[in-house]
C-alpha cells in the first residue's frame, strides 16, 4: 500500500484548529462534571484548615472557682474548662471582692500557665553563666538534697546568717508565714519582703490606729474621693472591686453625687476620668494634703469633737522627758499655708483653698494614699498626711470612711509576729547591705520575687546578686532574677496550687479565701510550701519542729479554722445583694457554718469567708496606740516635712525630674505580663525594641525634642534610652517611663521591649523609712540619634 | 445563458426553520462523513476523558481511605433483646451518644462509657477478635479508642443536638439513618484537600441526595429548616456564631 506521512497528515487533520476543537472538547467536557466546582469549594475549606490555625478543644465544659493571686486584689475568678482543659478565665460574680469584674492581666492568665518558654519545667541546676539562662533538669531529690546539705553546712560552721530570703508574698499569707519561721528555725534574720504598697498602709496603720491590720475603705458609700495618685480604674486594690466602684459612683442613684477628684502629676487614665484633675510634682503630695489641713483647720472646717476626744497630738505637747513637741495644728498652720504649698506642689493656692473646702464639706469624705496599682512601696510621709485629712472629717471608722478592723481572725499561735511589731528588712536594704559590704550572703533563697527586676534601686540589686555564691529561686517563671539562679526548685503557677488570700488591698471587711488548683501541674514543678516543710524534715531537730505540719494544705486548715471560732462571718454570697449593702452592714450576723470541717469544705471548694458588718463609731476602745487615740505622729511629719523641702531644690546636673508609672495593661510585679498584653499597647507606648517617655510639649520643646525622636534619660545610676511622645497631660519638667517594659528574662514575647525604669531610679530616699523614693529621679535629657 | 439561468432557477423560498435544519444538517452531515477533517474527532478527545476525568477518577483520587481502629456491631448494641437497655431505639441510642448535664451532646462515648457496662461480669469482651483487640490495646492501657467521625460538622458551624432531638423532636434515625442497625463500620473517607470527612459532602460527587444523611451541607440543612417551617433557622448567626 502507497503510505507516506502527507496522506496521514491529510487524513487526520491535525492542524490549529482541530487542536483548538480538542481544547473546546476538554473544556466543555470539565464543566460538564462536579470536578471544578468541587475543588474550589475544597480549595475554599482548605484555607480555613490550616494545621496553625488554633482549634477550640472538644469534650466537656466544666468550671472551676478559684481567686486570682497576680497582683494582692484577690479577685474571684472562674476558669472555663473544656475536657478538663482551662480554655478561659473569667470574673466571678458570686463572689463578695469583685462583682464578675476582672482586669487584662488576670484575663491573660492562662497565657502564664501554657507559655512553657516562660517557665520552668522542673528543678534546674545552672550550667551556663549566669542570667544566660542556661539551665539543666536534674531530679527533684537532688535538687532537695543540694538545698539540704548547703543549709546544713552554714549552721554546722555558725554561718545562719549568711542565709537570706527575699519574700515576694503578701503579707499575712500563710506562704509567707512559712518562709518567716522557715528562717527563724534556721537562726537567720536575713528576712527581707519585696516593698509593696501594702506594707506602707501596714506601717502607716501600725503608728496611726496602732492595730496591725490592713487599709480597708468603705469606698462605696463615700460621697468625696480624693486620692493622691492611686490608679483607681488603673489596677489598684482589687481591679475587679474598683472597675465595679466606679461605675457604681457613674451610674444611677449614685451619679453626680460622687466627687472623684485625683492627685496625679500626669493625666493618667484615672484623671483624665475624675471629676476634678490636681496636678502636684511628683513627690509633693504629702504637702498638698497638709495644705489641705491648714485651711480646714484656719476655717474651722474639722470635726472638732472627734479630734478633741479620740485623737492625740493635734495641739502641741510635752513628752514625759520634758522635751516639748509640736502639734498637727501647729504644723500645718505655720508650716503649710495655701502660698507655700503653692510654691512647693505648683499647685494653685486658690485650688487648694476650694479643695479643702468642698473635702470639709462633703458627708463622707475620704481621701486615699498610694501610688499607681501599689506594686511598689508608698510614701510613708505621704500616707501619715492623707490620713490625717481623714482624722480631721472625723471619717474614721464611721460608713464611707476609713474603717478600722483587727486582722483577720486566723489562728493566732502562727502568727508572724513573734519577733514583735516592726519592719521587716527590704529587699532593697539587703541590697544595699550587700553592695556595702555590710553583711555577707552565702545563700539566697527567692519566693514569689524578682528583685533584679522589680525593686527600684537603679540596678543596684542586680549588682548584689553577682556576689552571692548560691541562689535558690522556687519562680515558676523565668523571670531576671531566676536566671541567675544556680538551683531553681519552681513553684506551680497559681492555677496549679492551693494557696490562701488575706484580705485584698483595700477592702473594706476582714476576707479570707483559697485558692484551688484547677488542673493538674502541666509540669514537674511543686508547691513551694510543701517543698519548705519537706526541707525542714530532712534539716531535722529545731527546723523540723519549727515546722511541724505534715504538708502546705494542713496550715492552711490549721489557720483557717480560727475564722469559725471568730464571731459571726459568712462562706456564701448572694449576687443579687451587694456585698457592701447597708443593711448587711448594720446586722451583727452569725457564721453560716455549724462546724469547723463544714467550713474547711466549704473553703476547700472555692470559696471564701468574710465578714461584711462593721461597728461603726466606737472609738473609746477602736485605737490601740500607747494613747488609745489616734495619733497625728507629728515629730514624723515634721521631719519629713523639713526634708522634702531640701530634695526639692533644684539640681544643676540633673534639671529634669523622671517618674515612673504603672499600666493596667501590663504586670509591673512579679508575675509576667501575659505575652497577649504586649499587643493592647499603643504605638505611642512602644514601637518596634522601644518604650516610649511621655514629655509635656513645652519640656520637649526646650530639648528640642519631637515626636518619635529618641532621647537618653540619664540619672546618677544610669541612663536609658527611649522615643519621644510629646504629650500634654504630662507636667512641664517631668519626664514618664511607665513599668513593665525592659525585660531581659522570661521568654522572647518579653525580651526587647523598652527599657525598664526601676534601672535608673536614684535620688533622695523616703525621708521615714529609707526605701527608695521612687516617684522622683533627678534626670537629664538628651537628644540622640537611633 | 448564466444569467438566465439564474433568472430561471429562482431559489426555492424557504422558511427561516427550514433554513436552520439544512445548515445543521448539513454540518452534520460534514461532521459524520470527515470525522478527522471536520475535528468531531478532536472535539470527542477533549470531551470523553475530561468527563471521565471528573466523574470517575477526580472522586475516586479526592478522597483517601481509613478503616476504623475497631470494627463495631451497633447492631447488637441497640438490638431489643440482648443490646442496652431501653424502650424506644432513640433511648438506646442516648444510652451511648447522650447529653451531658448542661446539655452538650457527648458525640462518640469515650472508653469510661464503654467501660460503665463492660465492667459487669455479665457482658465481658473478648468473644471476637475485634472485642479482644478492644481489651488489649485500648482498656488495659487506658487509651482512648481514635474514631474516626463520619458526620463531624466543620469548627466554624455551630450545631446543637439537643435542639433537634430535644427541642425539635427529631428521631436519630431521620438524620443517621440505619446507622445504628448497621453490623459494621463503613470505611472513613476523608477528603484530601478540605479534610472533612465524605460524608459532609456526601458520596454523590454531583452532590445528589436523597436522605439527609447522605450529605450535610449548609443547603441540606437550610432545605430541612425550609420544610419544616424553621425558616428563621437559616440566619447566618444561628449556625456560624
Amino acid at each position: 500500500m502507497d503510505f507516506s506521512v502527507k496522506k496521514l497528515t491529510d487524513l487526520v487533520a491535525f492542524n490549529r484548529r482541530n487542536f483548538i476543537k480538542l481544547l473546546i472538547g476538554g473544556a466543555v467536557g470539565i464543566n460538564a462534571t462536579p470536578l471544578p466546582w468541587k475543588l474550589m469549594d475544597d480549595v475554599a475549606i482548605w484555607t480555613q484548615n490550616w494545621p496553625w490555625v488554633p482549634v477550640p478543644a472538644r469534650g466537656a465544659f466544666n468550671h472551676s472557682e478559684t481567686i486570682c493571686t497576680l497582683c494582692p486584689g484577690g479577685c474571684g475568678i472562674t476558669v472555663r474548662k473544656v475536657d478538663g482543659r482551662p480554655v478561659k478565665i473569667e470574673g466571678r460574680a458570686d463572689y463578695p471582692v469583685n462583682p464578675g469584674g476582672i482586669c487584662p492581666l488576670g484575663s491573660g492568665g492562662l497565657q502564664l500557665l501554657y507559655t512553657e518558654s516562660l517557665r520552668f519545667t522542673g528543678p534546674m541546676k545552672r550550667v551556663g553563666a549566669r542570667g544566660t539562662g542556661d539551665f539543666v533538669a536534674i531530679s527533684w531529690d537532688e535538687a532537695m538534697q543540694t538545698l539540704a546539705d548547703r543549709l546544713a553546712e552554714l549552721k554546722r560552721n555558725g554561718k545562719s546568717e549568711a542565709l537570706a530570703a527575699i519574700d515576694g508574698n503578701r503579707p499575712h499569707s500563710s506562704m509567707s508565714l512559712l518562709i518567716r519561721k522557715f528562717m527563724d528555725a534556721m537562726g537567720s534574720s536575713m528576712y527581707a519582703r519585696m516593698p509593696s504598697l501594702e506594707d506602707t498602709y501596714a506601717t502607716v496603720n501600725r503608728l496611726m490606729f496602732g492595730i496591725d491590720a490592713p487599709m480597708a475603705y468603705d469606698l462605696e458609700h463615700a460621697d468625696l474621693i480624693l486620692s493622691f495618685g492611686c490608679g483607681l480604674i488603673e489596677g489598684w486594690g482589687a481591679p475587679g472591686r474598683m472597675s465595679n466602684a466606679w461605675s457604681l459612683w457613674r451610674s444611677e442613684p449614685l451619679k453626680g453625687k460622687v466627687k472623684i477628684i485625683q492627685v496625679e502629676s500626669r493625666a493618667s487614665n484615672t484623671a483624665s476620668k475624675a471629676d476634678q484633675w490636681i496636678a502636684a510634682k511628683p513627690g509633693t503630695e504629702a504637702a498638698l494634703a497638709l495644705g489641705i489641713a491648714h485651711v480646714m483647720l484656719k476655717d474651722g472646717l474639722y470635726d472638732s469633737n472627734f479630734v478633741a476626744n479620740h485623737t492625740f497630738g493635734f495641739t502641741d505637747w510635752t513628752s514625759p522627758d520634758g522635751k516639748s513637741h509640736r502639734g498637727f495644728k501647729n504644723i500645718a498652720l505655720r508650716d503649710y499655708s495655701p502660698d507655700v504649698v503653692s510654691k512647693t506642689t505648683g499647685v494653685d493656692a486658690g485650688q487648694i483653698l476650694s479643695l479643702a473646702r468642698a473635702f470639709a464639706r462633703a458627708r463622707a469624705p475620704i481621701a486615699l494614699c498610694g501610688k499607681g496599682k501599689g506594686s511598689l512601696n508608698g510614701s510613708v510621709f505621704e500616707c501619715l498626711a492623707v490620713q490625717s485629712l481623714n482624722a480631721l472629717t472625723g471619717n474614721i471608722n464611721k460608713p464611707g470612711g476609713v474603717l478600722v478592723h483587727q486582722d483577720v481572725p486566723l489562728q493566732a499561735r502562727y502568727s508572724a509576729e513573734a519577733k514583735g511589731p516592726g519592719e521587716p528588712l527590704t529587699a532593697a536594704g539587703l541590697g544595699e547591705a550587700l553592695t556595702a559590704d555590710k553583711i555577707s550572703v552565702e545563700t539566697l533563697l527567692l519566693f514569689a520575687a524578682n528583685p533584679a527586676h522589680t525593686l527600684p534601686d537603679g540596678g543596684g540589686f542586680r549588682k548584689a546578686l553577682k556576689k552571692i555564691p548560691l541562689i535558690i529561686s522556687f519562680s515558676p517563671f523565668r523571670d531576671e532574677s531566676s536566671l541567675m539562679a544556680d538551683l531553681i526548685l519552681p513553684d506551680h503557677t497559681y492555677l496549679e496550687k492551693m494557696d490562701d488570700v488575706v484580705w485584698p488591698v483595700g477592702l473594706q471587711y476582714p476576707f479570707y479565701g483559697l485558692t484551688q488548683p484547677v488542673l493538674k501541674p502541666l509540669y514537674d514543678t511543686r508547691a513551694t510550701g510543701d517543698v519548705l516543710i519537706q526541707l525542714a524534715e530532712i534539716m531535722g531537730g529545731r527546723v523540723t519542729e519549727s515546722l511541724p505540719w505534715k504538708n502546705y494544705e494542713e496550715l492552711l486548715k490549721e489557720r483557717a479554722l480560727n475564722l469559725f471560732e471568730a464571731e459571726g462571718g459568712l462562706t456564701s454570697h448572694d449576687s443579687s445583694r451587694p456585698a457592701w449593702e447597708p443593711s448587711a452592714y448594720r446586722k451583727v450576723l452569725k457564721s453560716d457554718c455549724t462546724s469547723p470541717e463544714e467550713l474547711w469544705k466549704k473553703l476547700k471548694a472555692g470559696g471564701f469567708w468574710y465578714r461584711p458588718f462593721q461597728r461603726f463609731g466606737w472609738h473609746e476602745e477602736l485605737f490601740k496606740t500607747a494613747s488609745g487615740k489616734f495619733e497625728f505622729c507629728t515629730d514624723k511629719l515634721e521631719k519629713a516635712g523639713a526634708d522634702l523641702a531640701k530634695t526639692l531644690e533644684n539640681d544643676r546636673d540633673y534639671p529634669v525630674v523622671m517618674a515612673p508609672y504603672e499600666l493596667i495593661n501590663l504586670a509591673s510585679s512579679w508575675a509576667p505580663s501575659p505575652p497577649y498584653l504586649y499587643k493592647t499597647l499603643f504605638d505611642s507606648q512602644i514601637r518596634g525594641k522601644d518604650c516610649f517617655a511621655e514629655i509635656n510639649p513645652q519640656t520637649a520643646g526646650e530639648y528640642k525634642l519631637k515626636q518619635g525622636d529618641y532621647v537618653i534619660i540619664e540619672s546618677s545610676a544610669g541612663k536609658v534610652k527611649a522615643l519621644v511622645n510629646i504629650f500634654a497631660g504630662a507636667m512641664p519638667g517631668v519626664v514618664y517611663l511607665a513599668f513593665g517594659f525592659g525585660h531581659t528574662g522570661y521568654s522572647d514575647f518579653h525580651l526587647n521591649k523598652g527599657v525598664n525604669p526601676n534601672s535608673i531610679v536614684a535620688g533622695p530616699r523616703d525621708f521615714l523609712t529609707g526605701m527608695s523614693a521612687w516617684w522622683r529621679t533627678p534626670v537629664r535629657l538628651s537628644k540622640t540619634k537611633a | 445563458m448564466e444569467n438566465q439561468a439564474h433568472s430561471s432557477q429562482k431559489p426555492l423560498k424557504k422558511g427561516w426553520f427550514i433554513s436552520l435544519i439544512d445548515v445543521v444538517l448539513s454540518y452534520y452531515s460534514y461532521l459524520i462523513s470527515q470525522p478527522f477533517r471536520s475535528g468531531l474527532v478532536y472535539f470527542l478527545a477533549g470531551l470523553i476523558p475530561s468527563l471521565a476525568l471528573g466523574w470517575l477518577i477526580f472522586p475516586a483520587l479526592l478522597y483517601s481511605k481509613q478503616p476504623q481502629p475497631l470494627q463495631f456491631n451497633h447492631a447488637i448494641h441497640t438490638h431489643p433483646q440482648i443490646g442496652i437497655e431501653g424502650k424506644t431505639e432513640e433511648e438506646r441510642c442516648l444510652q451511648c451518644h447522650g447529653f451531658r448535664e448542661d446539655g452538650t451532646f457527648t458525640g462518640i462515648p469515650n472508653l469510661a462509657t464503654c467501660m460503665k457496662c463492660h465492667d459487669d461480669p455479665e457482658s465481658t469482651l473478648g468473644e471476637t477478635p475485634e472485642e479482644e483487640k478492644f481489651n488489649e490495646e485500648y482498656v488495659a492501657l487506658g487509651k482512648e479508642v481514635p474514631w474516626l467521625l463520619y458526620h463531624r460538622q466543620p469548627d466554624c458551624v455551630y450545631f446543637s443536638h439537643i435542639a433537634h432531638v430535644k427541642m425539635g423532636k427529631q428521631e436519630c434515625r431521620t438524620c443517621h439513618g440505619d446507622h445504628g442497625r448497621s453490623e459494621k463500620l463503613p470505611l472513613h473517607q476523608r477528603n484530601r484537600i478540605s479534610t472533612y470527612s465524605r460524608n459532609i459532602w456526601g458520596y454523590n460527587i454531583a452532590g445528589y441526595v436523597r436522605n439527609p444523611w447522605e450529605r450535610m451541607k449548609m443547603d441540606n440543612c437550610a432545605d430541612c429548616h425550609t420544610k419544616t417551617g424553621h425558616e428563621e433557622n437559616n440566619a447566618c448567626f444561628v449556625c456560624h456564631k
